[in-house]
């Protein structure tokens, strides 16, 4: 058990040092596989964060031209996804405070109303599944518009992207107290909406 | 059952959650979820919430990744081809280095030879000599440092997440 522990752990030590290397060179290759493999989870990630999916696709492409120019800075003691989501917040506030100067929260756009396309998790659903998953979506996505940007962030962080207290903390940039008061908040707003609803 | 009890009951609910709660606690949470339906609809809304969470999608265009992939390579060119460059420019101003030093005690003779026959006092010549040296590679500098700001400027996140 232990050994084939050591042995995964060194694996993905091996792994983000050679994702490292390939970063600095900035290797249009490995940044192709990268785009590939986490487009969907970064996709999320901004569409949580800035409730808008017209904004959600232009700070999606800036932040793999940012990867691709601040490869360099990009350490092996990271995990590579807290680094891109972190590179995407601040991404992210940097747009929205151009666009339209103010907190976060106020800087929201409301829901576009261009027709949806959904997609599920890579992992494939049946056609039936892949309906109902599209109308849980829709209901999912309503909710959350209701809840502040901060709230809705960090739910989408923990629940979503499984990331752990600290992690978050260093890709909000805040103390992790602030995170958990956060995410209670969330949670509670979160129950609260779903039961509104549910009256 | 008193109202500490139920209170205590809904902050290891959403603890549960959060932030994960001890062995112990979640022993005595299931006693009370099994006497309380109250604190149990609670549990089992949180359950739902979060369930619909994770299983919420988002849209994509799916010439998204194609088109990010394409801009992300065209960039990767121009930054390469911008590294050739400037890798030219650092060695011209190498070069340019390694030259005016070499010639310096030609163009020392040369200021002075000047400033004798125009009968120049020596502080004049002497700038004229300092200036020679300053001015190119203190516009440089300047130039140098007005291209760091702009591109720091651009993207204020150049410190990664701890």
């Amino acid at each position: 058990m232990g050994y084939s522990v050591c042995l995964f752990m060194n694996s993905m030590e091996q792994e983000t040092r050679e994702l490292a290397r390939g970063l600095r060179r900035r290797d249009p290759d490995l940044l192709d596989e990268l785009i590939a493999r986490y487009h969907y989870r970064l996709l999320r990630y901004l569409w949580a964060l800035t409730g808008n999916h017209e904004a959600a696709e232009d700070l999606f492409q800036e932040t793999w031209v940012r990867v691709l120019e601040r490869g360099h800075q990009y350490s092996p003691r990271w995990k590579f996804e807290n680094w891109l989501f972190a590179i995407a917040r601040n991404l992210s506030i940097d747009m929205l405070r151009r666009r339209q100067p103010g907190s976060l929260d106020e800087l929201l756009s409301p829901a576009d109303t261009r027709a949806p396309r959904e997609l599920p998790d890579p992992d494939s659903l049946t056609p039936f599944e892949s309906a109902a998953a599209g109308e849980q979506a829709g209901h999912m996505r309503a909710l959350l518009q209701r809840l502040p940007a901060e709230a809705r962030e960090v739910l989408v962080l923990r629940f979503q992207e499984d990331l752990n207290l600290d992690e978050i903390a260093a890709i909000v940039e805040a103390p992790l107290s602030t995170v958990k008061s956060r995410l209670y908040r969330g949670l509670e707003g979160l129950r609260n909406l779903l039961k509104e609803k549910e009256v | 059952m008193n109202p500490q009890e139920h209170d205590r009951a809904r902050r290891l609910i959403d603890a549960w959650h959060v932030e994960g709660i001890q062995a112990q606690e979640r022993e005595w949470l299931n006693a009370h979820l099994a006497e309380c339906a109250e604190c149990r609809t609670q549990a089992l809304t949180n359950e739902r919430a979060l369930q619909l969470l994770r299983s919420n999608t988002v849209r994509i265009d799916p010439a998204l990744v194609s088109i990010t992939q394409a801009r992300v390579r065209l960039r990767a060119r121009e930054l390469r081809e911008n590294q050739v460059r400037m890798r030219a420019l650092w060695i011209s101003c190498a070069l340019s280095w390694v030259l005016g030093v070499a010639s310096a005690p030609l163009v020392w003779r040369a200021f002075q030879w000047v400033g004798l026959h125009a009968a120049l006092p020596n502080l004049i010549w002497k700038t004229a000599f300092a200036l020679w040296w300053l001015l190119p590679g203190g516009a440089a500098a300047v130039l140098l440092a007005w291209q760091r700001r702009h591109a720091l400027n651009q993207d204020g996140y150049t410190t990664p997440p701890r």
